[in-house]
């Protein structure tokens, strides 16, 4: 399954998503809503390390400074959380601009490290800016999201309008993917020297996938704070950002499907294994593992693998 | 043996009650089922395995008395990780594939404020121990607390400080809900008591050297040090404050004195040091109390502490109120609200309107060249 | 100035806990261009490893030490034949991902093993005490400091002045150019891991005393070994050590002088800034790309 056409991608979410919805109960539906809003932040996270090779461990400090800038004006300021959503785009986005450009400069382990400490250094404002956050004890009673008198406060409610966004943001990533916007970022990633002789501005391209992933991770914080009600700094410490990075590598990096299907496999996986008892969670360290290695290009690599293997065997059947 | 007509058929009409009885019970379906979101791997899982196995505890006793009016009661466990998110992942997967007619939430109260929104929703009883006050303040009327609030607690502390004639208090607190909310408090009722503190320090939760925070204080003057602290960190505490030399008296919050963090420490590390407990757990107390103690060791081979005592205590509440008033939850959250004075082996019960259940606790300190403690004072605070 | 004293003291201390776990990731670093994200899990095996010969089998220190740093060299050929050999021929980001689910694993393996409680690892320098210039630290504190140095030592001696240490070396430069040359070049990447194994072995064994063993230790060290390695350059070995002690002294110094409440934000200030003002890090040679 290859999807290169934005509509078509937004379609197959909606329908499929659509469908889940109405088979599921709670629990699974939760726990798919918990996949959506990590997927939106890793097909962000895409435009970063997927299309631009910058490996930002730093994604879950957006995603918790989109999230906190939406709780702190619905509850404080007492916002309209749709107003505040899009204040909190907006802010994480320039944010990321503003700290992030200046760490562009960096490359490989050094950019990752050096997003990894911006990544604790935001928990730890979190924790400590009692005033502002709340300290350790976070923000409750953030409001859910409403439209026209039906309120998004349900598992099932919400995950329409979080597949909403997702289909939004797919079908975005695609075309960009494709454009020449796009081609600009792979040029980057693979020889920047060389982008550079064909006359991309290496600085802007990089600065743009930065924007990008920094825009869409926004989304999923304000998704996440309207989605739990509830943040706290815990909720966006740098392992997270971990976790971000291991969802699009299952899933197959570079690839828009890959991170919607690594999102759900990470989010599902552990659950799946809580028969296990108190082992569940180093059977799923195992089986991580043992998807790293026998899968090497994520779970849509061996997509493509069996398809080519299929249309082999179909030229040699055919004489 | 010469029966008479009459007793026979009193007999027979007694037997045959007691079978329709049993019908009766059989027609119930056996087990009611008892929700546990308990922290089982990660860092919180030291103080969830206490009342992971408490808990188990509470079930066999129950069961062993008859159950619940000849009903059997089964506890089931979900992990929570030290995750918020995973906290609502189990108890929603515990909400929705075993449907339990009570539940117990964990400790830590940021989890315990991520649940409370779910909690509401599905409109079932549930107790909780984190000690955050913002928890109870949520207005949940479906969330009752088995342990002191943080405010009882940090009250009890600045009391025991008074008690050590305090005039120049310093805080030491560890930087999550816990301590953060406990210093601040502590610090108001200094203030108000005319000794304001001196200094305020913190630190991280995975912090390994306390030397700058110590000396910060006794630099600053400090005649007694209040610390608010998490088990393993506040044994490393106690361990570092005597190798530097401080020779004030500390104060200490209750997990440093778990057994988890007294196994870590000599006796000499206790010296000067008093602290609060939620409950003061001493067999010498006997009754239920030491039949608690000696019990739980002989089962999981460690010491309780108060943790796992307070989930005790709450299963038995539990199974008392589902006995009087069955287990639909309306009838069972109404009936636990208007509980009032009920004994349990750690506290006397009584539930106020915001579901805190306890306001009592004792002030300890260290027996000289032991680790065990002796009782100096039982605090009530409304 | 006593105070001073102490704090620099116990900042050393500390920083060389640190500075100890910064050098086996950074032998890793340099030698596969992994970032090792279960570093502080090998550290936490380390420590547990003790606790399994000492505590739990109660063998006598000497022999104890012995048998726990041979379980690291079995842990580290281990891990390099199930984890790191399977995965070389993948991206690197692949190789990290992999590390990270090794953490998870033996961090719950660990607790499955080991249970929730933390243990007292005693040193065989437990009770004594020193005194320099009215500042208190325990001889155990001390000892690692001077272990410390003398690893570093020793570790700049393999790798500068033995045949093995320079392919090894080579093999870090260059992996194909080292197999051209006929060198052996997986068994000089075992033998990295394996070192990278011994050292946070030794790590553990060091700071199991100072601090308490507990299943959940590792991620924080990581964490302060990343800033070490980068405050002292990727790939460096003296920078691993100068990056470990500013870490260990800012934090201490900051805990004091600033805000104990941010004192994690300087450190990782300082470790950014460096980043920014100068990437190679202290002793860092000029950067490299390696992706």
């Amino acid at each position: 399954m290859r999807l290169r056409h934005p509509l078509l991608a937004a379609l197959v979410i909606l329908v499929l998503g659509g469908l889940l919805s109405l088979v599921l109960a709670d629990y699974r539906l939760r726990l798919l809503n918990v996949s959506v809003i990590s997927a939106i932040a890793v097909i962000g996270f895409n435009f970063a390390f997927g299309l631009a090779g910058l490996i930002s461990l730093g994604s879950a400090a957006f995603v918790g400074f989109g999230a906190y800038s939406l709780a702190i004006l619905t509850t404080a300021a007492g916002w309209s959380p749709w107003l505040a959503m899009i204040v909190a785009i907006v802010v994480t986005t320039l944010f990321a601009t503003i700290i992030g450009t200046p760490l562009l400069r960096l490359k490989g382990h050094y950019l990752a490290l050096a997003t990894l400490g911006l990544n604790v250094s935001f928990t730890i404002v979190a924790t400590n800016w009692i005033g502002l956050t709340g300290g350790t004890n976070g923000i409750s009673n953030i409001p859910g999201l409403s439209l026209a008198g039906f309120a998004f406060d349900d598992e099932r409610r919400f995950l329409w309008l979080a597949l909403l966004f997702l289909a939004v943001c797919a079908a975005i990533a695609i075309a960009l993917q494709h454009s020449r916007h796009g081609r600009a970022m792979m040029a980057v990633r693979d020889d920047e020297t060389a982008a550079r002789m064909i006359g991309i501005d290496v600085t802007r391209v990089k600065i743009a996938a930065l924007c990008l992933s920094a825009a869409f991770a926004g989304l999923a914080g304000v998704l996440f704070a309207t989605h739990m009600r509830f943040v706290a700094p815990e909720d966006f410490n740098y392992a997270h950002s971990i976790v971000y990075l291991a969802m699009l590598i299952v899933g197959g990096e570079g690839s828009v499907a890959g991170a919607i299907i690594g999102a759900v496999l990470l989010t599902f996986l552990p659950e799946w294994l809580r028969f296990l008892g108190d082992a569940y969670l180093a059977f799923f360290g195992l089986m991580l593992l043992l998807i790293l290695i026998f899968l090497p290009t994520g779970l849509i690599g061996l997509a493509t693998r069996v398809r080519d293997l299929a249309k082999k065997t179909a030229k040699r059947s055919t004489p | 043996m010469d029966f008479t007509r009459q007793q026979f058929l009193k007999l027979a009409l007694a037997a045959s009650l007691a079978s329709i009885g049993a019908g009766a019970a059989l027609a119930q379906q056996g087990e009611i089922l008892v929700g546990a979101t308990v922290p089982m791997t990660g860092p919180l899982s030291l103080t969830g395995k206490q009342y992971h196995n408490s808990l188990r505890m509470a079930e066999q006793d129950i069961n062993a008395a008859g159950g619940i009016n000849g009903r059997k009661v089964k506890f089931v466990f979900e992990d929570t990780q030290a995750s918020n998110g995973t906290a609502v992942n189990a108890f929603m997967k515990l909400s929705q594939e075993v449907k339990p007619s009570f539940y117990f939430l964990s400790s830590y109260s940021t989890q315990n404020l991520a649940v409370s929104p779910e909690v509401k929703k599905i409109a079932v009883p549930a107790m909780y121990a984190g000690g955050a006050d913002v928890v109870a303040e949520g207005g949940n009327e479906w969330l009752f607390r088995v342990r002191p609030a943080d405010s009882v607690s940090a009250a009890g502390m600045v009391e025991a400080a008074k008690l050590l004639g305090a005039k120049k208090p310093g805080i030491l607190f560890i930087q999550n809900d816990f301590g953060q909310g406990g210093a601040q408090i502590a610090a108001k009722l200094l203030e108000a008591a005319g000794t304001p503190v001196v200094g305020m320090e913190a630190y991280g939760q995975n912090d390994k050297d306390f030397s700058a925070q110590m000396l910060a204080l006794r630099s600053k003057g400090a005649d007694v040090i209040l610390m608010f602290v998490y088990p393993q960190d506040g044994a490393l505490l106690l361990r570092q404050a005597k190798m530097l030399g401080m020779k004030m008296p500390i104060v200490t919050s209750s997990a440093a004195l778990v057994p988890a963090a007294l196994q870590l420490i000599s006796p000499g590390d206790l010296e000067n040091v008093s602290g609060v407990v939620d409950a003061y757990m001493d067999p010498a107390a006997g009754g239920r109390m030491k039949d608690f103690i000696e019990r739980y060791r002989a089962a999981y081979g460690i010491d309780p502490d108060p943790y796992g005592l307070a989930y005790y205590d709450g299963a038995l509440i539990m199974a008392e109120g589902m006995r009087k008033v069955g287990t639909d939850p309306k009838a069972l959250r109404d009936w636990l609200a208007q509980l009032r004075d009920w004994k349990g082996i750690g506290h006397v019960y009584s539930y106020d309107a915001k579901g805190n259940g306890v306001h009592d606790l004792a002030v300890v300190k260290a027996k000289p060249g032991t680790k065990t403690f002796e009782l100096v004072k039982t605090i009530t605070v409304n | 100035m006593a105070d001073f004293i102490q704090l620099f003291v116990n900042g050393l201390a500390l920083g060389s806990v640190y500075a100890l776990a910064a050098l086996g990731f950074v032998i890793v670093y340099s030698a596969t261009g992994v970032v090792n994200f279960a570093a502080g899990q090998f550290v936490m095996l380390g420590t547990f490893s003790g606790v399994a010969m000492m505590v739990n089998l109660g063998l006598p220190w000497p022999i104890g030490y012995g048998a726990a740093l041979l379980a690291m060299v079995a842990f580290g050929m281990l891990f390099f034949t199930l984890v790191y050999l399977p995965l070389r021929a993948s991206p690197v980001v692949t190789v990290i991902i992999g590390t990270v689910a090794v953490g998870i694993i033996l961090q719950n393996a660990a607790l499955l093993g080991f249970g929730s409680w933390p243990f007292r690892l005693t040193s065989p320098l437990e009770g004594v005490t020193l005194d320099i210039a009215g500042a208190v630290i325990t001889a155990h504190a001390a000892l690692t400091v001077v272990v410390t140095a003398v690893l570093v030592g020793l570790i700049w001696l393999l790798f500068y002045r033995t045949a093995l240490g320079i392919g090894m070396r080579a093999v870090a430069q260059d992996m194909e150019a080292a197999r051209l040359m006929g060198l052996n070049v997986n068994l000089l990447l075992a033998l990295t891991w394996v070192l990278a194994a011994v050292l946070a072995g030794i790590a553990g064994l060091l700071l199991g005393p100072m601090w308490f063993a507990d299943v959940n230790m590792g991620d924080p060290i990581a964490l302060k070994a990343f800033a070490a390695t980068i405050i002292g350059g990727f790939g460096s070995l003296p920078g691993a050590i100068a990056g470990g002690l500013i870490v260990g002294l800012t934090e201490l110094l900051g805990a004091s002088y600033i805000s104990s409440a941010y004192k994690d934000l300087i450190a990782f200030v300082v470790m950014i800034l460096f980043l920014l003002v100068r990437p190679q890090g202290v002793f860092g040679e000029r950067i490299q790309d390696r992706g």
